[in-house]
């Protein structure tokens, strides 16, 4: 119990304790903000220790209680597969960016509160893995969205604020329509404490009949984690939100916290109504296309834009959908691809999001349009950024590859009328226009043209703080294309027991 | 237990507050420890009360046939009189800080007089709770009005006066109605409240759709205390009032009489039997949801910030509302479920409010920019109520919305599942009301003139107590909820 508790409680205390601590703690010039990044970073590295330990426990079949919020609504953890993998991504990602902000948030002000909102983050999405049942699982849900809103108004400009407004309440637009959900399935489930359950928990002969509403419930649900996702037609929140954020703030939204919405998606498609209930319905039907037109609509916006941390958040828009599509399809293979493309995107975006912070913070330049020249004074940053670009864009051996095969693959499996070449296709356009937003960013970097001042460059390469996570996430993002059989037949494991 | 002190723990409160312009007090801190003593006293006495129920009702006045003054404590009694006896001390406490910052013009004998009123309203509010039938619950429910009218009055502005007066008419007009479904019941049953209601159904013989008829009428009758559309325009009105009674009497007292009222009206009297599936149940549900989402929709527009609560209470008013139209036992256990929490949670954003008000001067949501670093707890514990009423949970208000939302499918009514749906786009719109006022307060726009807050800090201890009292019951009743449900569940089943 105390191994899925502790990863959860160890960083919300931390933060608390930073959150209420008093300012003259911190407040000495150059060591006071030692000190803190130091406690932070003691904060994340033991947690990220106690999650990577869970990775190799066994998959715990029994379901831990904390206590019953009313009788038939426990608080419950639960160890599984789907969850140890979106922690472990999670704690990788929050340490790197961790890093990186301790040398970033020197220009900002307010850094104890930054720090504290984002243990406790921390904390509440170890929180949301683990989770038991959809009570627990929405409990953290609302609880990520209340405590990832500081780090969204952090700036406290006016654009800042209506950003961080605008998040608020899509998310808890898309909470609520979960919470339908929540109110309406335990009288038709075999647990009535919606514990998730591999494959679906209805009981069919109480569903007779009620299709319709079970349906439509399904469809709201998925609609709502979808908000977080960053679906069509509710992710307008996403491009105000995260170019807001400062930099590491943006990375960990755009990597991790549209995963929560994502790993929402995963419990409720299939391991709450399952696959059998769903599929071939309008509902599936409905959610492929939304999917599909996001991924499109979001790689042309994405391409369109001249902002750079706009663009990337465009970019998220559309690669979240890549993984919605995968899940839609409800296939071996497509769910493969989705949580591959996951693990992936987390990575890839944290680093991307990591590197326009890098570029702004050294520069000032927000525009794409400014950056003729950058690799040339910010080699190795840019260096980073070209091949997480590579994987991104899905070029063999980087891991995009990997989980666009295994995402192609399922749609043509799939057999859906019509989905089942669209998909491929779509997602092919999409590459397309990846590389069109992120490949002339390397090259005209690299190879700024004959009509360009090389006087004006200077060497402007940030400390070690910033360039040492690009790296680390650089190489993960090449590695994990060049072997992921460990990590692609785990996933498989965990496909084959849901559907 | 003898059945006499439920008599007494009606008048101790009653005869207490009377005697207040009149006692001699020497300082202020005498007459405070008078009135806090009574009140408290009264309080003991109703908890014991519950403890050790008496099993026989008093009857104080016998009119003819069965029609007679008496008091009874029953399960309803129990959690309505338990209510208002845990909130009372602590809002008297807090209406002792807040009149000592109140500009009042008229000096301690005005004050004395709002404290003797304010004490009497605690003694009738006590009558409707343990009313054991329908005629002394109108007796005391018409007294309730006319005591209530000076503390609405207090500051005897223009804008107080007109207030009043609307409320006045409200409450009468609507008292009048209600009358009349007393008259029927007399005459097709039995005004004593019995679990099922008391229609005798011989008696009804093909006369339904009239009594259906009057039961809805009685509804909006005494809907208008419950601030049920379209007869709650008297509560923002009304928000000119002092905080403390805006926040006891408006979130709690009066409004949840008018509630508790509909309860009874529809459990104990008319009977779910009676009304479930008749086109008098829908009307009213439909009433309940358009409640519902028409105070939210109001509180997000709303600048003033007491008003802006006081819609939230008209909306969260109706959430109770359609449990109870549910007519279910479950809707019964999920009307008062929420009958609880609604008060505690709204008395703690009142009282916020409150001290805000006290300790500022600012009644505008506008004007509360970074105020949350000057006044941490309260505007802390003002973030706490919001997240509670939003549904968080962990929170009591989320255990509240489970039940109702519970209670809505298990009756398989198509219109209840609506209304679910109406209660979700009230908690979206909770989110967008309650929330932009925390943020304002925390997260000041950058450029923000911190010169302005000069001197603001948290008020004193009077107010803080019962602040810090309420947070920690909603947060124990949100995530150790399961006895006090178990024993609504018993209630809400008729077997307490």
């Amino acid at each position: 119990m105390s191994v899925l508790l502790l990863p959860i409680l160890l960083p919300v205390l931390f933060g608390i304790v930073l959150l209420i601590c008093p300012e003259k703690w911190f407040a000495k010039k150059d060591t006071g903000r030692k000190k803190l990044c130091i406690l932070a970073a003691t904060a994340l590295v033991l947690t990220g220790l106690l999650v990577v330990r869970t990775l190799f426990l066994k998959d715990v079949g029994e379901y831990y209680i904390l206590f019953y919020l009313t009788r038939k609504l426990p608080v419950q953890f639960h160890l599984d597969g789907i969850g140890k993998i979106f922690a472990t991504v999670i704690s990788v990602v929050w340490l790197l960016a961790g890093i990186f902000s301790f040398e970033y948030t020197k220009h900002e002000h307010k850094e104890k509160r930054y720090y504290g909102f984002y243990l406790i983050l921390y904390g509440v999405l170890n929180g949301l893995c683990f989770a038991g049942n959809l009570v627990t699982f929405y409990l953290f849900y609302e609880l990520m969205t209340l405590v990832s809103m500081p780090l969204v108004l952090h700036e406290q400009t006016r654009e800042a604020l209506i950003a961080g407004l605008k998040y608020l309440f899509y998310s808890f637009a898309g909470a609520y329509m979960v919470l339908f959900g929540l109110f309406c399935l335990s009288r038709f489930c075999l647990s009535n404490t919606l514990t998730f359950g591999a494959g679906g928990i209805l009981d069919p002969t109480l569903v007779e009949g009620h299709e319709t509403l079970l349906l439509v419930t399904a469809f709201l649900m998925i609609l709502g984690f979808g908000v977080k996702a960053g679906m069509f037609p509710m992710h307008a929140w996403l491009t105000a939100a995260h170019p807001i954020a400062p930099a590491p703030a943006s990375a960990v939204l755009s990597g991790v916290i549209v995963k929560a919405g994502v790993l929402g998606v995963i419990r409720v498609v299939y391991y709450l109504f399952g696959t059998q209930f769903l599929r071939g319905t309008w509902v599936q039907y409905t959610w492929l296309t939304l999917a599909l037109l996001t991924v499109l609509m979001g790689s042309m916006m994405a391409y369109l834009e001249k902002g750079f941390k706009k663009r990337l958040a465009y970019s998220t828009v559309s690669q979240v959908s890549y993984i919605l599509f995968g899940l839609a399809l409800m296939e071996p293979a497509g769910f493969t691809g989705a949580v591959l493309h996951s693990v992936f995107h987390a990575i890839i975006k944290c680093a991307l999001f990591l590197t326009a912070g890098a570029v702004i913070y050294k520069t000032g330049k927000k525009n794409v349009d400014d950056y003729r020249g950058i690799g040339k004074e910010m080699p190795i940053t840019i260096w980073s950024f070209t091949f997480i670009s590579l994987a991104l864009i899905g070029i063999p051996p980087a891991s995009g590859f990997i989980s666009k095969w295994y995402l192609a693959a399922g749609a043509l499996e799939s057999g859906i009328r019509g989905f089942a070449y669209a998909g491929p296709v779509i997602l092919l356009i999409s590459a397309l226009l990846t590389a069109g937003y992120l490949l002339p960013i390397t090259v005209r970097g690299f190879l700024p043209g004959a009509d360009f001042d090389y006087t004006k460059l200077e060497k402007k390469e940030p400390s070690a703080l910033m360039t040492v996570p690009l790296v680390i996430l650089a190489v993960l993002a090449v590695l994990l294309g060049m072997f992921p059989n460990g990590l692609a037949q785990m996933i498989s494991r965990i496909a084959a027991a849901v559907m | 237990m003898n059945p006499i002190f439920l008599l007494v723990v009606i008048l101790i409160p009653l005869l207490g507050g009377v005697l207040i312009p009149f006692l001699p007090f020497r300082s202020r801190k005498q007459f405070e420890i008078y009135t806090e003593v009574v009140v408290i006293m009264a309080s003991a006495l109703v908890f014991l009360l519950m403890l050790k129920r008496p099993s026989d009702p008093f009857t104080l006045i016998y009119f003819t046939g069965d029609l007679t003054i008496s008091f009874r404590m029953d399960g309803l009694s129990m959690v309505f009189g338990g209510m208002i006896a845990f909130l009372w001390p602590f809002a008297t406490l807090y209406a002792y800080e807040y009149m000592r910052h109140e500009h009042n013009p008229v000096g301690p004998r005005h004050e004395r007089s709002f404290f003797c009123f304010y004490t009497m309203t605690y003694g009738i509010t006590l009558g409707i709770a343990l009313a054991a039938n329908m005629l002394t619950m109108y007796c005391f429910y018409e007294m309730l009005t006319l005591i209530t009218v000076p503390l609405i009055m207090y500051t005897m502005s223009r804008e107080a006066i007109l207030a009043t007066r609307k409320y006045m008419y409200y409450s009468l007009g609507g008292a009048g109605f209600a009358f009349i479904g007393l008259i029927f019941m007399i005459v097709y049953g039995n005004i004593n409240f019995q679990y099922g209601g008391t229609l005798n159904p011989d008696l009804i013989g093909n006369r339904k759709n009239l009594l259906l008829l009057i039961y809805v009428m009685a509804f909006f009758g005494f809907g208008v205390k419950a601030a049920v559309c379209p007869l709650n325009s008297w509560l923002p009105q009304a928000g000119v009032a002092p905080t403390p009674v805006t926040a006891l009497l408006h979130a709690v007292a009066v409004v949840k009489s008018g509630a508790f009222a509909i309860l009874r009206l529809t459990y104990f009297c008319f009977g779910i039997t009676f009304l479930r599936g008749t086109w008098a149940q829908y009307l009213v549900m439909t009433a309940a949801m358009i409640t519902i989402v028409y105070g939210c929709s109001r509180a997000v527009k709303e600048t003033h910030f007491k008003r802006r609560l006081a819609y939230s209470t008209i909306s969260n008013l109706s959430y109770i509302l359609f449990g109870a139209t549910i007519m279910t036992p479950l809707g019964l256990t999920a009307a008062l479920a929420h009958m609880l929490f609604h008060g505690i949670m709204k008395i703690t954003s009142f009282f916020c409010a409150g001290a805000v008000i006290c300790q500022t001067g600012r009644t505008y949501v506008t004007q509360l920019d970074g105020l949350g670093k000057k006044m941490p707890r309260v505007f802390g514990i003002f973030a706490l109520s919001s997240f509670a009423l939003m549904g968080v949970p962990g929170l009591c208000g989320f255990i509240s919305k489970w039940y109702l939302a519970s209670a809505a499918f298990e009756s398989n009514q198509v219109l209840a599942c609506f209304g679910v749906g109406a209660l979700l786009i009230s908690a979206i719109l909770t989110a967008i009301y309650m929330l932009t006022i925390v943020i304002r307060a925390f997260f000041p726009k950058q450029g923000f003139d911190e010169s302005s807050l000069e001197g603001i800090h948290d008020p004193g201890l009077y107010m803080l107590i019962p602040l810090f009292v309420f947070s920690a019951v909603i947060i124990y009743f949100g995530i150790h909820s399961v006895s006090l449900l178990d024993f609504l569940t018993k209630v809400g089943n008729g077997l307490i």
